[in-house]
């Protein structure tokens, strides 16, 4: 497909596009296989070894896996992170959808594009640490809001459900990583050519019909990337749901956080192991709805 | 850290000039003086003391004993550069066990040493270089108090921990030795913290904790280790489990710990659990929590905001815990004589004088003195209502004159210590029940 | 807000407009207790109520810090930041590319990338310090940090890449070169422009993610430390509203800085249009 070079003083080296391929792909496969490549055996490794209680011995035993799974605990942790995924995309894809079809089809400059996405980025700015802290003052019993939800006459008692409950780490999930469905969203709605929607309201389709059946298909790449990392990020989470939560409640891998900090890296490798299979068998299935990789492949 | 090496490489220029020689001669001198004081390098060869200021020691630790100001002060009095570097229990060991190499004054808790002496990661120290190792308080080197009483033993008691046979040793030593694997730095007795003005009675059991009276306004630490351990008190208090050792527990009462926190959970009895000391202060200090384990400084930062928060000194006494600073194994040569010097440097006072100011307790308290007023060392030490204002050591106002310590002098704290924080044999079961109760 | 091309705005506008500003005032509205306490007066804490107001923390934020090194620490972190907005921007943007053509291997790295962005990154963390450790290598900040850090913002950058490649025309290509423009050229003046806007994303994304990592960055960045490390650090002691000044701080610069950007290529793509009249004010851009 690629048509051999005839250009007037172009180098003579010619570069078949297989190699160009692979020059281009060579820099982020380096990088993969040095930096998670080489380290995931490590951690794999690790999962086979035996712990003492104290070190891990090496051993090529599968106790630390039959224990995952044979334990009721993993059961209740991966029910209790799912549904913080499931929640959190649901509500993130609703978010990012709109906002990434405000911007797209309504903010027509450039300039206030940029603008508009910048204000959406400045608060990632500021240390995640730090913003979590902040929620206490903002939700806590005698917080902010509770402040202003008493003073306006809505409620007489503060209410305690808005902070180290499940709410407060959902709602706190979707303030981190709304932007994560916004900008994939966004990026493959530019691509949408503004004369197709033209067209179709020339042709006399309503505004949900245009949305329904033209910017939905044409944008289920950004949607599909944007569900990725929102349920990849979720997956992974241990230190939003710590804070949020109070540490009363968990996630996958805030029990594997719990024993690295007890240095049980036998189990916690296993457990990021199954874990790794598991998203990427929801990723899989993301992609099969809509494979991302044919929408850009000539 | 640029700014420390060009220093050095200043430094090592001018001796080599030979009008830098003279310099370089009182430099050596005035080191020579304040190594004096300390009394550890005589004898070393004047050609040490010169290489010594190309020395750079990294000290790695929580940020309530990894301190700048103590490092910069221990910089200035020794010649030679410490560093100090701020992580979290959990990155604290992670790192001591996967890349040693980054640390060279390891400032960690006395339980670490299971992890860490088994491992070879740190090198014992030779008592004899150690000055003022008599003057440390016998808990640590005898585990038991000035009278003769034995110290709980519950947890890891630092004197479990204290002794090797010698250098490579993977086994701690029953009794002392003359190879110290830490030499304690900061320490404390911990118990509930409580807001007088939203409990409005008297607290003197750690039952309190699971009270329903408090129910939705309690918390404890969620570190699982320290978590359960104060769970465990409140536990025994309340009359459910007869621990055989709260600090070492077996299978049977773990399940039976998580079963009651579990119960506890689901009834709603906690507001949150708080992992950091920061969090801790912000729960008190928000009125998220009125009853909350916490530590002795943690209080007294809610009070220095102006909110009422006392120290509730408990009748089944106090959760303890200790730090404890060792060279690494990679240290050697100069590195190593400088490790000792900056640690008999530690012990010497102003560290203990300054840790004091924040509520912590230090090595050896009598040293401490010689950097207190006098009135500062009696509250802080002796249990006696302050005199005129107590200041932090960054001359804020912390107390009032005639405030007394809570729970008052060094041994009516100290003293009283039920257990120490701890690894149990169990604990990867243990983390395990304990995962099961933030699932549940 | 510049005027629609049709002239009259429809009615979802508003409706979204104001979606938008919620949805904003949700994004900021915490962070409004940042704001605020950052002002508490000198003996003031992180928490309501207000002890006075005064600019004690910025103060105290500027000048020496009791615990850690902040200063250092944010340096760091920015440098760090900026390495990896670079190369991911330079990485992920070629390696697009070559995902526009079917080769051999093609899956293996596309599924090489989504696992690592799937691996929890505290193991990811604790995998290359083992590595390292293994190798006798020491870790630094700049090396294995980076490269920790770079397995998390390349599959983003990728991944966005894709999103910004999708349906990309072909047909610009051609045309280049039909008219004889190398591919150098054409990647240069034809492709590059087209991809512009993704890449602002993709380099947003890499600093973001960069300047806020946390689990990867914490076995890995050998003796010192970065800034959300430091502050973690730091909060196992008395920490100070000089944490929220911070805050308070990165936001006013961040706008300022945006402000500044955005307004000079406001002023020249003014001066650009003036000659041609209004008509081009209104005109989109690709």
């Amino acid at each position: 497909m690629q048509s051999p070079d005839r250009t007037r003083g172009a180098r003579p080296v010619k570069v078949s596009p297989t190699l160009t391929s692979y020059l281009q792909i060579g820099p982020l496969l380096l990088v993969l296989l040095l930096f998670f490549g080489i380290p995931l055996l490590v951690v794999i490794a690790y999962s086979f070894f035996q712990f003492d209680g104290l070190d891990s011995v090496p051993a090529f035993d599968f106790v630390n896996y039959i224990d995952v799974l044979t334990s009721g605990v993993t059961l209740s942790l991966y029910l209790k992170t799912l549904y913080y995924a499931v929640v959190v995309w649901a509500i993130t894809l609703l978010i990012g959808f709109t906002v990434a079809y405000f911007l797209a089809f309504h903010v027509q400059s450039l300039i206030w594009q940029m603008a508009l996405f910048l204000l959406c980025t400045v608060p990632f700015w500021t240390s995640n640490i730090i913003r979590m802290i902040s929620w206490i003052p903002f939700l806590g019993r005698n917080g902010i809001f509770n402040n202003a939800l008493i003073g306006a006459g809505i409620t007489q008692q503060p209410l305690e459900f808005l902070l180290f409950s499940d709410f407060a780490v959902i709602i706190a999930y979707v303030h981190l990583f709304t932007l994560f469905m916004i900008v994939p969203i966004f990026n493959a709605m530019a691509r949408i050519d503004k004369a197709l929607i033209e067209a179709a309201r020339d042709g006399g389709a309503s505004g949900w019909r245009i949305i329904w059946d033209i910017v939905v298909p044409l944008s289920k790449t950004g949607i599909a990337l944007g569900s990725i990392f929102v349920v990849t990020l979720v997956m992974g989470d241990f230190f939003v749901v710590k804070v949020m939560s109070g540490s009363q409640s968990a996630s996958i891998a805030m029990a594997m956080s719990n024993q690295i900090a007890m240095v049980q890296y036998p189990p916690a490798a296993a457990s990021a192991v199954i874990l790794l299979i598991v998203v990427s068998l929801m990723v899989a299935a993301i992609l099969r709805v809509v494979d991302v990789r044919k929408e850009i492949a000539g | 850290m640029k700014k420390g090496k060009a220093k050095t490489a200043g430094q090592r220029a001018r001796t080599q000039t030979s009008t830098g020689r003279r310099r370089f001669l009182k430099t050596a001198a005035l080191t020579a003086g304040a190594a004096a004081t300390t009394g550890l390098i005589d004898g070393f060869p004047l050609v040490w003391s010169q290489n010594i200021k190309d020395v750079k020691l990294m000290q790695v630790g929580g940020s309530y004993s990894a301190i700048k100001d103590i490092a910069d002060q221990a910089t200035k009095d020794l010649g030679f550069k410490v560093e100090m570097q701020t992580a979290d229990h959990s990155a604290l060991l992670n790192r001591l066990v996967t890349q040693p190499q980054t640390i060279d004054i390891a400032d960690i808790e006395y339980f670490f040493q299971l992890h860490l002496i088994k491992r070879g990661t740190l090198q014992p120290m030779e008592e004899k270089k150690i000055k003022l190792w008599d003057k440390v308080v016998p808990i640590f080197t005898k585990g038991t108090y000035p009278d003769g009483r034995k110290v709980s033993d519950q947890g890891v008691l630092p004197y479990k921990v204290q002794y090797v046979s010698g250098p490579g040793a993977k086994e701690f030593a029953k009794g002392p030795t003359k190879w110290i694997t830490g030499i304690p730095t900061v320490y404390n007795a911990d118990t509930l913290g409580i807001r007088p003005d939203l409990v409005k009675r008297k607290v003197e059991s750690w039952s309190e904790l699971l009270n329903p009276e408090w129910k939705g306004k309690t918390s404890i630490v969620s570190v699982p280790g320290i978590g359960i351990m104060d769970a465990a008190m409140a536990i025994e208090a309340r009359g459910d489990i007869k621990y055989g050792d709260k600090g070492n527990m077996t299978k049977a009462e773990i399940d039976k710990t998580i079963d009651i926190l579990k119960a506890a959970k689901k009834a709603g009895q906690f507001r949150a659990m708080w992992a950091t000391f920061d969090e801790s202060v912000n729960l008190m200090a928000s009125g998220e929590t009125i009853v909350q384990s916490m530590w002795s400084p943690a209080v007294t930062a809610v009070r220095s905001r102006g909110i009422p928060c006392y120290y509730a000194p408990l009748k089944e006494g106090y959760r303890a815990w200790g730090s404890c600073i060792a060279p690494m194994a990679h240290l050697k040569g100069i590195q190593l004589d400088a490790a000792y010097e900056y640690i008999n440097w530690y012990m010497s006072g102003w560290q203990a004088g300054f840790i004091a100011k924040q509520g912590y307790y230090s090595s050896v308290p009598e040293a401490a003195k010689k950097f207190m007023t006098e009135d500062e060392y009696g509250y802080w030490y002796e249990g006696k209502p302050a005199k005129g204002e107590i200041k932090d050591p960054y001359g804020n106002v912390m107390e009032k004159p005639g405030a007394v310590r809570d729970g008052g002098a060094f041994w009516d704290r100290m003293g009283k210590v039920a257990c120490w924080n701890t690894l149990m044999d169990e604990n990867q079961y243990m983390v395990k029940k304990w995962n099961e109760f933030l699932a549940s | 807000m510049q005027k629609l091309q049709t002239g009259k705005r429809p009615l979802s506008f508003y409706a979204l407009s104001v979606f938008f500003g919620l949805f904003v005032l949700f994004l900021y509205g915490p962070m409004s207790a940042i704001y605020i306490l950052s002002f508490q007066g000198p003996t003031g804490g992180l928490t309501f109520p207000m002890r006075g107001w005064s600019l004690h923390w910025f103060d105290a934020l500027f000048s020496q810090q009791r615990t850690g090194d902040f200063a250092g620490a944010f340096t760091r972190s920015m440098i760090l930041a900026v390495m990896a907005l670079l190369l991911t921007v330079a990485i992920s943007v070629v390696a697009g590319l070559a995902f526009r053509r079917r080769f051999v291997g093609a899956a293996f790295v596309f599924y090489l990338a989504v696992a690592s962005l799937i691996m929890p990154g505290l193991l990811v963390g604790l995998g290359v310090g083992l590595t390292f450790q293994t190798l006798g290598v020491q870790t630094k900040w700049f090396a294995s940090a980076l490269g920790a850090q770079l397995t998390w913002t390349l599959p983003f950058g990728m991944l966005i890449m894709f999103a910004v490649l999708s349906r990309f025309d072909r047909a610009y290509e051609e045309a280049a070169r039909d008219l004889g423009a190398t591919n150098w050229q054409i990647f240069l003046w034809v492709v590059l422009p087209i991809l512009f806007p993704g890449m602002i994303a993709v380099a947003l994304f890499g600093f973001t993610l960069s300047y806020d990592e946390f689990p990867r960055t914490l076995l890995t960045s050998g003796a010192a430390n970065t800034l959300p490390m430091e502050i973690w650090g730091m909060t196992t002691n008395v920490t100070s509203p000089a944490l929220y000044a911070l805050g308070t701080v990165t936001t006013l610069v961040s706008f300022i800085a945006i402000a500044l950007a955005l307004g000079s290529i406001a002023i020249i793509q003014w001066r650009r249009s003036r000659p041609v009249g209004n008509v081009s004010l209104a005109k989109e851009q690709e």
